[in-house]
């Protein structure tokens, strides 16, 4: 009886084990979504028979799938939280794999008619926690600062929480739009408006130059500026996974990781990291 | 002139109709700006209370099992003793809801457990934490005990049906009443170390019978290598405590197998644990995640003749045996993939680590019986998770007890295997 037990358990386990499937999920931050698609395309193009699915979400979207099991790969523009660590560990016995895919300048946005170049990293904070509510109190023109951000899943509002605001909450009135691109498309409409996100997003509106505080230079993310650190809000972008790749997955890994996928890279507006 | 007045009267018509419609979409415009900031405004007024309702969270699961056993009123610590006559039954074995007020730095949990023997307190405490380093915090009401690993980690995600026989002797329903103190650091080198500490009434989620306090706690470590995919946790348990003595009984200390032992004139009996846990996580390349657990604790246990275990609902009316014990498991876990893990598990309890076999009953007189035989039980089982809400579990215990030809019962191995199916949702 035991040992006819032992075997069934055993055998079903080695079934279940040997069940893949040759379709990659890719799930997680909207800063990462037109990357990780023109990725997939490319890829796909020349990997016949290989199906990666990608779809946005934010970055805890995308983790929280990675730790349920609904996604092979999650995008994520901020790094694991220890929690998130500790619930895969709980999960799949493993910390997860970080791979870092690109770098990325998180630029502060202001419509082409507002006069402000520069402002310091403290001023933003303010700005966004509610503390200067009109231009004029950093410069600007006598108007109420309308501020637009993102929502609570997103790896970019996460990032910009902990290095920005360092840990402040949001101001109450700011409009939490759900993708960067939302948000872009708001600053464009609106003079008064203030907003953040990556730079790949950030097409026909202005960015603002960033000072790390009132005594330093002001930088633009610009190439030059987030690889040599300038640049007061730069950040890598990850790809994380359960445990370490095998088969078609790793593959696609170091194919990103390869000079044609982080070409690709720079052509979306990032950074390479290799 | 005719005609020129004509002309002016055209004019003048088209003037007011385009004041009149300019007027006309000045107040459009201002009804439009009314409405937008009406939305506004009741967005930001439901916003406020969906912020407030967040912090209500509801959780819960239900274990509901089938299994068989060896013999019919086999008695068994995967789920208690069956019925006699019994050797197979459907239960639910766990059915718990637990709500928690979140209010970030103080929160509010209460958990019940709803079966068909009843519904039972399993947790009532509330949590806080100081704001300005978030390092120290402080629990009160019933909670887990803050001992070893086993314990704290949750029967919904515990790979094997039931916490091992030594956890389950040591300290059953895992919880207690009383007030912890927890350390644990945030930031640089201290992170990777913490503390949690009280003081309980020692009677688990019992009301309280007396003056005795016993004191609880873990120093641990955590020490997670990223880059490598492979993490080391471990920590070090004490247990001060003590159980009070009827009035007129006796404490022995039942450290050999002759009678009579000596006897204690304490007012009571001493309830010390000393235990060291250790979990190892690594990532193998192509198999899965696995980790290894173990634990040991060793010690001073009080409980009465027939029984090793510390769990009165009231006082102790009867006389109070101190025994020496020791008890250990470990567990291996194997993720197949990312649905299925194979389990893995071992565990020794000795009640009473002065005595062995046939030394157990030989002296009627000596008491020593039931409470003092050993066991071992193996395990094996596979997890499989069908999706984020229900996985099955399907788990073999072999148990083994030591024999002692003058112990009724206990002459040969008892038929005590338990086979498990178990399907769980979890929410």
């Amino acid at each position: 009886m035991k040992k006819i037990i032992a075997v069934v358990i055993l055998l079903i386990a080695t079934l279940g084990f040997y069940l893949q499937s040759n379709v990659i999920t890719v799930k997680g931050s909207d800063t990462l979504v037109i990357l990780a698609q023109r990725w997939a395309e490319k890829y796909m193009q020349s990997h016949a028979g290989i199906t990666i699915q990608v779809t946005g979400g934010g970055s805890g979207v995308g983790i929280a799938a990675l730790i349920n099991g609904t996604t092979d790969i999650a995008n994520s523009s901020r790094p694991m939280k220890p929690s998130e660590r500790e619930k895969l560990k709980q999960r799949y016995n493993s910390l997860g794999v970080e791979v870092k895919v690109a770098k990325d300048g998180l630029s502060v946005y202001l419509n082409e008619k507002n006069s402000l170049k520069e402002l310091s990293l403290e001023q933003i904070k303010d700005i966004y926690t509610g503390k200067i509510k009109n231009w004029k109190e950093v410069g600007g023109k006598d108007s109420k600062v309308i501020v637009y951000g993102r929502e609570n899943s997103s790896g970019t509002y996460v990032f910009f929480k902990d290095n920005v605001l360092f840990g402040a909450d949001f101001l109450a009135s700011m409009q939490s739009l759900p993708g960067t691109a939302a948000v872009v498309n708001a600053v464009i409409k609106d003079e008064n408006a203030i907003g953040f996100g990556g730079a790949a997003y950030a097409k026909g509106i202005k960015y603002v130059a960033v000072k790390k505080d009132n005594k330093s230079k002001a930088y633009e993310p610009t190439e030059e500026n987030i690889k040599n650190n300038n640049y007061p809000i730069s950040r890598f972008l990850y790809l994380y996974l359960r445990n370490r790749p095998t088969g078609e997955l790793k593959n696609y890994i170091d194919w990103i990781l390869s000079k044609e996928g982080q070409e690709l890279v720079s052509k979306v507006g990032y950074f390479p990291v290799r | 002139m005719k005609k020129t007045a004509y002309y002016f009267l055209l004019f003048g018509i088209i003037t007011c109709s385009t004041t009149i419609a300019q007027d006309s979409t000045a107040s459009k415009v201002d009804e439009i700006k009314g409405e937008v900031e009406g939305i506004k405004e009741s967005y930001l007024e439901t916003k406020s209370t969906v912020d407030a309702l967040k912090k209500i969270k509801i959780s819960g699961y239900i274990q509901t099992q089938f299994q068989s056993a060896e013999s019919d009123g086999a008695a068994s610590f995967s789920g208690g003793n069956f019925s006699t006559g019994m050797h197979n039954r459907f239960m639910v074995r766990r059915g718990r809801i637990k709500f928690t007020y979140d209010n970030s730095i103080s929160n509010l949990v209460l958990q019940l457990d709803a079966t068909e023997k009843g519904l039972g307190l399993k947790d009532a405490y509330v949590y806080f934490t100081e704001p300005w380093l978030q390092t120290f915090k402080l629990k009160a009401g019933v909670f887990d005990r803050p001992f070893g690993f086993e314990i704290s980690y949750s029967s919904s995600n515990r790979e094997s049906p039931e916490r091992s026989r030594l956890f389950q002797t040591l300290f059953p329903g895992e919880r207690d009443l009383g007030a912890s103190f927890e350390i644990t650091p945030q930031d640089g080198l201290l992170s990777f170390i913490n503390f949690k500490g009280g003081m309980f009434a020692g009677n688990g989620v019992n009301p309280e019978v007396d003056n005795q306090k016993d004191f609880i706690g873990r120093l641990g470590f955590q020490f997670p290598f990223y880059d490598e995919n492979f993490a080391i946790d471990g920590g070090i348990s004490t247990f001060f405590g003590k159980v009070k003595r009827a009035a007129g009984k006796n404490i022995y200390l039942v450290n050999s197998s002759i009678f009579p032992h000596t006897i204690s004139t304490d007012n009571s009996a001493d309830r010390n644990y000393l235990g060291l846990d250790l979990q190892v996580y690594y990532s193998i390349p192509v198999l899965g995640g696995f980790t290894l657990r173990s634990e040991y604790i060793s010690g001073k246990q009080v409980g009465s003749s027939s029984s090793s275990s510390t769990s009165p609902t009231g006082l102790f009316t009867g006389d109070l045996y101190q025994r020496n014990f020791m008890g250990y498991y470990f567990m291996y876990v194997q993720n197949l993939g990312e649905f299925n893990q194979l389990v893995l598990k071992y565990d020794q309890y000795d009640p009473n680590t002065d005595v062995e076999g046939d030394q157990i009953g030989w002296n009627t007189d000596a008491k020593l019986g039931t409470g003092d035989v050993k066991y071992s039980t193996f395990g094996i089982g596979l997890v499989h998770y069908w999706n984020d809400n229900i996985k099955f579990l399907f788990y073999y215990d072999s148990v083994t007890n030591e024999t002692s030809k003058y112990l009724a019962g206990f002459t040969e191995d008892i038929k005590d295997n338990v086979f498990t199916m178990r399907i769980q949702y979890k929410f």
